[in-house]
């Protein structure tokens, strides 16, 4: 016993609550360092005054109380029921939502087909109106070739007089084709750039577009509007250049063929 | 969880079995974790009176004595679990709880009057541990009642009226006192001699 004689007799007015405050803070004070005597001397002292409840006068409670309370513990003891209703609402909403969930995937993943396809055919127009303008540039070149009054001019290269010249066709409706076959290869990064060499004595050479020849030195090379009137141009000069043109030569003309005066006259005036 | 029900309920019937009569409150009670209806039928049909009777005593209201004895039995269905074999015999716990909620509802009448506006519920406080005697398996609930009666019946008026203002009014020593117009000393001796004469009688007659 942890001192506790002192206490003894208050374990019957403590577990009825009439300890005044300073009894109680002590007696619980004393209670809480663990006395084991005490403890279970309050759990016997709380039983013997739970028998005073039989000293309140016998009295019943109106029919209407176990009326009430057996309604409602019914009604709650049917809950389980509405818990399952329940269980399948939320079921049947969380279907709805993976649902949805599914859809718009499919929607994203239609949509990504949909701009895929639209690419494609963007793709396919490019590609479409690019052969569109091969096959147009092909037309004007062979009219180009085929009418009589396209002006042909010969352009001997100027190093080498036996070697592979170059031909070019001015027609002054259609435009200019210079066409060549075993042409020498430019070096790396090189072009070959087609000038307008004009009749004025103070003119510089117009530029008229570049090329570069295939593998086996073949290339035609079409000039659709030419910046230079067949009129006021003296001769046609193609020189090596750096890849993308050059707005005056650089190097010297490796082809150079001059316009037949003979003919000029009989040409309109472009 | 279900386990632990369904082995609750089978225990339960195996008390009855083995008791051959009435099934005891502890096997009544884990029923309730199972939502049995008739089990709690049978603890209402059991104690509903006693507690009623002190509710009524403590309160002096049959609406809101009805109204906190409500509380508790649904309390009790609701939460079947509050009540731990363990901590003591059931009547005893219950009476208790039902004890601490009139007094509870007593002061919250009284703060309410006082203030003249609502106050929020008081903190619910379960019982605390109870231990039974020995002899208290063999008694019956109505012969104690009977017997209780009997033996606070033979203490002098103050004497017995010092322990009334205790329980059901959860009067202090000094409170009591005061409305006797008695000695602090002679109140406290009349508290702790009846209560013992209480048990010694009680001890007797098992």
């Amino acid at each position: 016993m942890n001192g506790c004689e002192q206490y003894r007799d208050l374990y019957e007015a403590a577990a009825l609550g009439a300890l005044d405050p300073a009894e109680r803070a002590a007696f619980d004070a004393h209670l809480a360092t663990g006395c084991a005597t005490c403890a279970r001397a309050m759990e016997e002292a709380r039983w013997l005054v739970t028998q005073l409840a039989y000293l309140a006068p016998d009295a019943r409670p109106s029919p209407m109380l176990k009326a009430r309370l057996v309604q409602t513990v019914r009604a709650e003891a049917r809950l389980p029921a509405r818990a399952s209703t329940l269980f399948w609402m939320w079921a049947g909403v969380a279907a709805l939502i993976l649902l949805s969930l599914y859809s718009a995937w499919q929607v994203q993943r239609l949509r990504r087909d949909l701009a895929d396809l639209q690419a494609q055919s963007t793709a396919t127009g490019g590609q479409r109106a690019r052969l569109e303008r091969e096959r147009a540039d092909a037309q004007r070149t062979a009219l180009i070739l085929a009418d009589p009054s396209s002006v042909q001019v010969a352009m001997p290269q100027t190093a080498q007089k036996d070697a592979p010249p170059m031909r070019a066709y001015w027609n002054t409706r259609l435009g200019i084709v210079v066409a060549g076959v075993r042409i020498p290869l430019p070096a790396s990064q090189r072009t070959l750039e087609l000038w307008l060499v004009p009749k004025a004595p103070d003119g510089k050479p117009v530029p008229a577009g570049y090329v570069r020849p295939q593998d086996d030195g073949t290339f035609v090379l079409l000039v659709a509007n030419p910046a230079a009137p067949l009129a006021a141009t003296k001769a046609l000069a193609v020189t090596d250049e750096p890849e993308g043109g050059s707005s005056q030569p650089t190097t010297a003309p490796r082809w150079l063929g001059f316009l037949d005066l003979t003919r000029l006259g009989q040409l309109p005036q472009n | 969880m279900l386990w632990r029900a369904a082995a609750a309920v089978f225990l339960a019937v195996l008390a009855t079995l083995r008791e051959g009569g009435e099934p005891p409150d502890a096997a009544l009670v884990a029923r309730l974790a199972t939502k049995d209806v008739r089990a709690f039928e049978s603890i209402y049909d059991r104690h509903s009176r006693a507690i009623y009777s002190l509710v009524y005593r403590i309160l002096q209201q049959a609406a809101t004595a009805e109204e906190v004895v409500q509380d508790i039995f649904l309390q009790l269905w609701r939460n079947a679990a509050s009540y731990e074999p363990s901590r003591g015999p059931f009547l005893p716990w219950l009476l208790t709880l039902a004890r601490n909620r009139a007094l509870d509802c007593l002061r919250l009448r009284s703060e309410q009057q006082r203030r003249r506006e609502m106050q929020t519920e008081l903190p619910e406080t379960l019982p605390a541990v109870i231990t039974a005697p020995d002899y208290e398996a063999r008694l019956d609930e109505q012969q104690v009642a009977g017997r209780v009666r009997a033996l606070m019946g033979a203490l002098a008026p103050q004497q017995r009226r010092a322990i009334e203002l205790a329980y059901f009014e959860e009067m202090s020593h000094s409170e009591i006192a005061s409305a006797l117009q008695e000695p602090l000393g002679t109140v406290k001796s009349w508290i702790r001699n009846g209560l013992l004469h209480l048990k010694e009688g009680l001890q007797a007659t098992s």
